[in-house]
């Protein structure tokens, strides 16, 4: 499916947000070091701040020019299942965390350069990348 | 299942309107009713005004920087409930999410442009203008104040002129469109929570007695308007009679120039936003495109194939890029122009009558319609439409366009697509419409600068918003003092 506005955009950007938010809460129930423990806690923590920044993105950022349909950017590649925690182990936590975060850095990325439009929207959206990376960065040393 | 009936908002109470008279509430997309508005008579205006009046000693007492304190908490109240109203705004009017939420956004501006009441109402002095004596010009408040407002822009244009009028000291009464009441009716029940004093700001739904009401109250010093050009004469001339201040802005035949220096390929998606944005129903949306010279065909091409993209639907759904029009009347409306064009004799280049939506048999859609070879005298090209149809007037050179521009009985808006700083200053020091574009295809002013056109598109002196607006909802005392 496109994406084809500033909102759909965002909107999407929320959704994922959130529903990482939500594996990192279920996810914290089955970690098995105190270490990864604090790291997933984290995320939580932070989550909400991310979801905070893409809804204040979209709320700060409506001028006439987010109707000028963007093109050639679609969901698919950055869509993920439903991560179902029960089973899982540390690793198997990490692992997905890691795949969560890369996708998020190659939306935000992505999505930045396709919103040429907005300046500041693309700002936005760089930091987000940055915010994923530095969590990547902080699984990868575990 | 019952429907929700609209309450007024007076003396910061819920009450019920005094006529028993009521109107339907539609949503647009899905043709289906979803309130019931009460159309209120001379009674409900007569308590409202008489809440304000009665607000009004105490408030204009309330220190500015005071005043300009409740309407921070109401920037925060409106972000915090943000979603919300953009949501009820595209149930009851149609346009699409985005829309929605740049409309919410811009009503928000003016909350936060007026909190800048202790530089924008200063007066001014002057010491020594003879021996001794000084003269002080202070801006005063009035008294009352209302706004009738227009179903195009539910949340927005009564806060093109709200802010401004209470937090120089004035109270308030708003008559939001009996066809889309409810968006204004979340909005009070937000500006309800941040604690204002009683009265200083109401709402009365309606629809013709309440207007009348207003214009002919003794106790209202004075009316903004934004609507349609008849009735924007009309409240003109009416308030003329009663002695009110006014601010009457009236309709559109606004008229997008692309010149052969124009980067078409990236102005295009503006161009196409300007037309079919908010299915042309903005008193900013392009009417009339007039390509100019020798790119003309490939400019039609471009802008026909775009236009053609274009997804029509329930703007709730996310990747929607066009909405209904507001109404089935309004449908009607459209559609009978086009059989004007048709019938006129311009070429029908995309056809947007027979537009079918998945899901929404009943929705009140028109699609994107484009007319080819329209002459500046047919009536396609000399009225406003207000909906997503487009005439293509052929112009020849630069100065063929500023005529077709200042030969148009409206002067609200006007655009010029080029890569020609020559052109471009040309155009914009010749035309008559007072808001121009220049590679901006909806010249839309911001909050702090002001709103409103020229000609049969503008009565009165003072503006929306903008530094200018203090002028409308103040008086300037003059005070000249000597002491012995």
């Amino acid at each position: 499916m496109p994406l084809t506005s500033f909102g759909s955009i965002l909107t999407f950007a929320e959704g994922f947000e959130i529903q990482d938010m939500a594996f990192y809460s279920e996810a914290v129930k089955f970690t098995e070091s105190d270490e990864q423990t604090a790291l997933i806690e984290s995320f939580i923590k932070e989550g909400k701040k991310l979801i905070a920044i893409v809804q204040r993105t979209r709320r700060e950022n409506v001028t006439e020019m987010i109707l000028e349909p963007i093109q050639d950017f679609i969901r698919a590649p950055f869509c993920t299942e439903d991560n179902v925690c029960i089973g899982m182990t540390g690793a198997n936590i990490l692992e997905t965390a890691k795949k969560l975060e890369q996708r998020s850095i190659d939306y935000y990325i992505t999505a930045a350069v396709k919103i040429k439009a907005l300046p500041e929207v693309g700002v936005a959206l760089k930091l987000l990348a940055k915010k994923h990376t530095a969590r990547l960065n902080m699984i990868n040393t575990i | 299942m019952s429907l929700p009936v609209l309450k007024n908002y007076i003396n910061s109470e819920w009450v019920d309107a005094q006529s028993n008279a009521t109107g339907d509430v539609w949503n647009p997309a899905t043709g289906k009713k979803i309130a019931i508005v009460p159309y209120g008579n001379t009674a409900d205006v007569d308590l409202a005004v008489a809440a304000a009046k009665k607000a009004f000693p105490a408030w204009r007492k309330t220190p500015p920087l005071s005043r300009a304190r409740y309407l921070f908490r109401l920037k925060d109240a409106f972000e915090e409930n943000f979603e919300e109203i953009a949501q009820i705004l595209t149930t009851e009017q149609g346009k699409v999410i985005d829309e929605s939420r740049g409309e919410v956004r811009r009503m928000i501006e003016n909350v936060e442009h007026a909190t800048g009441v202790t530089t924008l109402m200063t007066g001014y002095t002057l010491e020594d203008i003879a021996t001794g004596i000084d003269c002080y010009g202070h801006r005063q408040p009035m008294g009352v104040f209302s706004a009738i407002v227009p179903y195009n822009f539910p949340a927005m244009v009564a806060w093109w002129f709200l802010p401004y009028a209470i937090v120089a000291g004035n109270t308030y009464v708003v008559k939001p469109s009996e066809q889309v009441p409810m968006t204004q009716t979340k909005i009070m029940e937000i500006l309800d929570e941040i604690g204002l004093p009683e009265g200083v700001v109401n709402m009365v739904h309606g629809s013709r007695d309440v207007v009348n009401a207003i214009l002919d109250h003794p106790d209202i010093e004075g009316v903004s308007f934004v609507g349609a050009t008849p009735t924007a004469q009309y409240i003109y001339k009416r308030c003329g009679e009663t002695g009110k201040r006014v601010q009457a802005l009236g309709g559109a035949k606004n008229i997008v120039a692309v010149m052969p220096t124009a980067d078409v390929d990236d102005g295009m998606p503006s161009i196409v936003a300007s037309f079919f944005g908010c299915s042309g129903q903005r008193c900013l949306a392009g009417s009339i495109l007039s390509p100019v010279g020798d790119k003309t065909d490939e400019i039609i091409e471009k802008f026909v194939e775009a236009a053609k993209r274009i997804k029509v639907g329930d703007g709730l759904d996310q990747e929607t890029g066009m909405g209904p029009v507001g109404s089935a009347a309004q449908r009607d409306k459209v559609m009978a122009y086009i059989e004007k064009g048709i019938e006129e004799g311009a070429t029908l280049l995309l056809d947007g009558r027979d537009v079918k939506v998945d899901g929404y048999p009943d929705g009140f859609f028109v699609g994107p319609t484009i007319f080819d070879n329209v002459t500046p005298d047919m009536t396609i090209a000399r009225e406003e439409i207000f909906g997503p149809v487009v005439s293509i007037v052929r112009c020849s050179n630069l100065e063929e366009v500023i005529d077709l521009v200042n030969t148009r009985e409206f002067a609200n808006a006007t655009s010029i697509y080029t890569g020609s700083g020559n052109d471009a200053r040309k155009f914009k020091y010749e035309v008559t419409p007072s808001m121009v574009g220049v590679n901006i295809g909806i010249a839309a002013p911001m909050s702090f600068f002001p709103f409103g056109g020229a000609g049969n598109s503008m009565y009165g002196d003072v503006k929306g918003h903008g530094q200018e607006i203090f002028q409308f909802f103040t008086d300037t005392k003059v005070v000249i003092e000597r002491w012995f």
